[in-house]
């Protein structure tokens, strides 16, 4: 098992040494339920996926799987190379989930969740990283509440803080905007921008359209369980895109289409 | 301290913690280990029956009723939030997820047990006899395999729609053995037998639990995994 998260010298090593995250043929049944269907996503580092879609298109199912937390039906996932299976856990060191729910214990503190978290993933300096990332979200005044006294978009934030603790390489997000205010959707942007650094690479899963093109450099429409387009952020306006984005949706643009040899975006 | 002692100490100090600010499972179980004593005592015709004949296995089975209200509900409070799977989405081993759950179970339920055999002591005008360390030894011990047994199967039945009413139905059958031995070597030290004649019962409970916390350490893994 590993010690604890890549540190600065181990990451520039990496840095050259192929994708950060490699999943190739994904599929997920539930029963007759077909929820992903044959995706596939290849990110090296410092890439931002946003991933949106209908309700039902498959999108946590296709997080979780990229997460561990959820395993496929077929197909595998690489995390530096490294195969998610169940048979090691120190992969988990390198992936940091933020779902619906925060992960947090309503009954403990936010700096006791923080404690509890890092000392799971093995982390010595929790002294002085736990004010740190609890200031960077705006709790630090909060750091002695319970989680069950604070409200909706703060939970959001100390959740997200809970997921970046260990400086993981694979950030992985599903929803974060939902229920929040416009101030917890701005310091969610934030740190979200913050982790546009280079070295990180992320994906996420949303509804919120505007966001997801700030935030990313690639972006894919997920459809019943499969990725009826995939193209680079940066070409994109986001009334365009919206337009598009129900073509889509509503099947009316082909889901053969994929980035330049698909079908044009209007930008 | 290792990376895995770390884990175990945390997750056993997360739920003691909780414990402590809740007192969810420990009040129902003392409750229920004090009305069900004063319910059996009452239960019984002393012109015909002495109680101290039916107290042995009348404790133990308090424990397993009431042990199982608190056990039923490990998972119970992990779920509010989603805060279970956070758990398993770290690195931490699932058989280290396993012994401190089971510890903390185990801490819980122990404090019961004693509970439960000061009220029968009060009721049932027990004496505790000449070997008492003994005696609380052989509740340690049935305690600790019942809650290795207890929390694999508050996992299962915690997935399924039947949720805590699943439990007893698991579990019950898998411990015969605790109750057999761990009765008997009750009822032999309260009657202020020699401590020889129950090695062998003590023997017995510790291979029970040890059985049971090896078992339940290689399993749980295919219990919480998807």
């Amino acid at each position: 098992m590993e010690a604890g998260p890549a540190g600065p010298a181990a990451r520039a090593a990496q840095r050259d040494a192929g994708p950060v995250l490699e999943a190739r043929g994904l599929v997920r049944e539930y029963g007759p339920v077909l929820a992903v269907d044959g995706i596939d996503v290849v990110l090296g580092e410092g890439e931002f996926l946003a991933v949106f879609g209908p309700n039902g298109a498959g999108k946590s199912s296709l997080l979780a799987m990229l997460g561990g937390a959820l395993r496929p039906t077929r197909g595998s996932v690489r995390v530096r190379g490294t195969l998610l299976d169940a048979g090691d856990d120190g992969w988990r060191h390198r992936i940091g989930a933020l779902s619906h729910q925060g992960f947090l214990y309503l009954q403990l503190t936010a700096e006791e969740n923080l404690r509890f978290y890092g000392r799971l993933f093995g982390l010595r300096d929790l002294d002085e990283r736990i004010p740190a990332r609890l200031e960077r979200v705006g709790l630090a005044a909060r750091a002695r509440t319970r989680v069950r006294e604070l409200s909706h978009g703060m939970r959001q934030r100390l959740a997200l803080a809970r997921a970046l603790l260990h400086d993981p390489d694979l950030v992985l997000l599903d929803e974060p905007y939902t229920g929040l205010d416009p101030s917890a959707s701005a310091v969610l942007r934030d740190v979200l921008t913050e982790l546009r650094d280079g070295r990180r690479t992320v994906v996420m899963v949303t509804h919120d359209l505007g966001s997801g093109l700030e935030l990313a450099t690639r972006v894919a429409i997920q459809v019943d369980g499969r990725f009826g387009w995939t193209g680079e952020a940066s070409a994109l306006s986001r009334a365009g895109f919206e337009r598009f984005y129900h073509e889509v949706v509503e099947g009316r643009v082909g889901a053969e289409g994929s980035g330049a040899g698909g079908p044009e975006v209007p930008s | 301290m290792s990376t895995y002692l770390t884990q175990v100490r945390a997750i056993l100090w997360k739920d003691l913690l909780i414990e402590l600010r809740t007192r969810e499972r420990v009040l129902a179980m003392g409750a229920f280990a004090v009305l069900s004593a004063v319910l059996f005592d009452y239960s019984i015709d002393r012109a015909l029956v002495a109680p101290q004949d039916v107290a042995a296995g009348l404790i133990w089975m308090t424990i397993v009723f009431g042990g199982l209200l608190g056990v039923g509900r490990t998972f119970h409070l992990e779920g509010e939030d989603g805060a279970f799977r956070g758990l398993l989405m770290s690195p931490t081993p699932k058989d280290a997820v396993f012994l401190a759950k089971t510890l903390a179970n185990f801490t819980l339920l122990y404090v019961v047990s004693l509970l439960v055999l000061g009220v029968f002591m009060l009721f049932f005008d027990l004496e505790l006899g000449t070997s008492p360390a003994t005696l609380v030894l052989a509740l340690a011990l049935g305690s600790l395999g019942f809650v290795a047994l207890g929390t694999l199967f508050a996992a299962v039945s915690s997935g399924t729609r039947l949720g805590e009413t699943l439990l007893p139905i698991l579990v019950f059958p898998l411990l015969v053995p605790m109750i057999v031995y761990g009765a008997g070597a009750t009822a032999r030290l309260l009657a202020d037998r020699p401590v020889a004649e129950v090695a062998g019962h003590l023997r017995m409970l510790g291979a029970f639990a040890l059985v049971a916390v090896a078992a339940g350490s290689v399993l749980f893994r295919f219990v919480v995994e998807d």
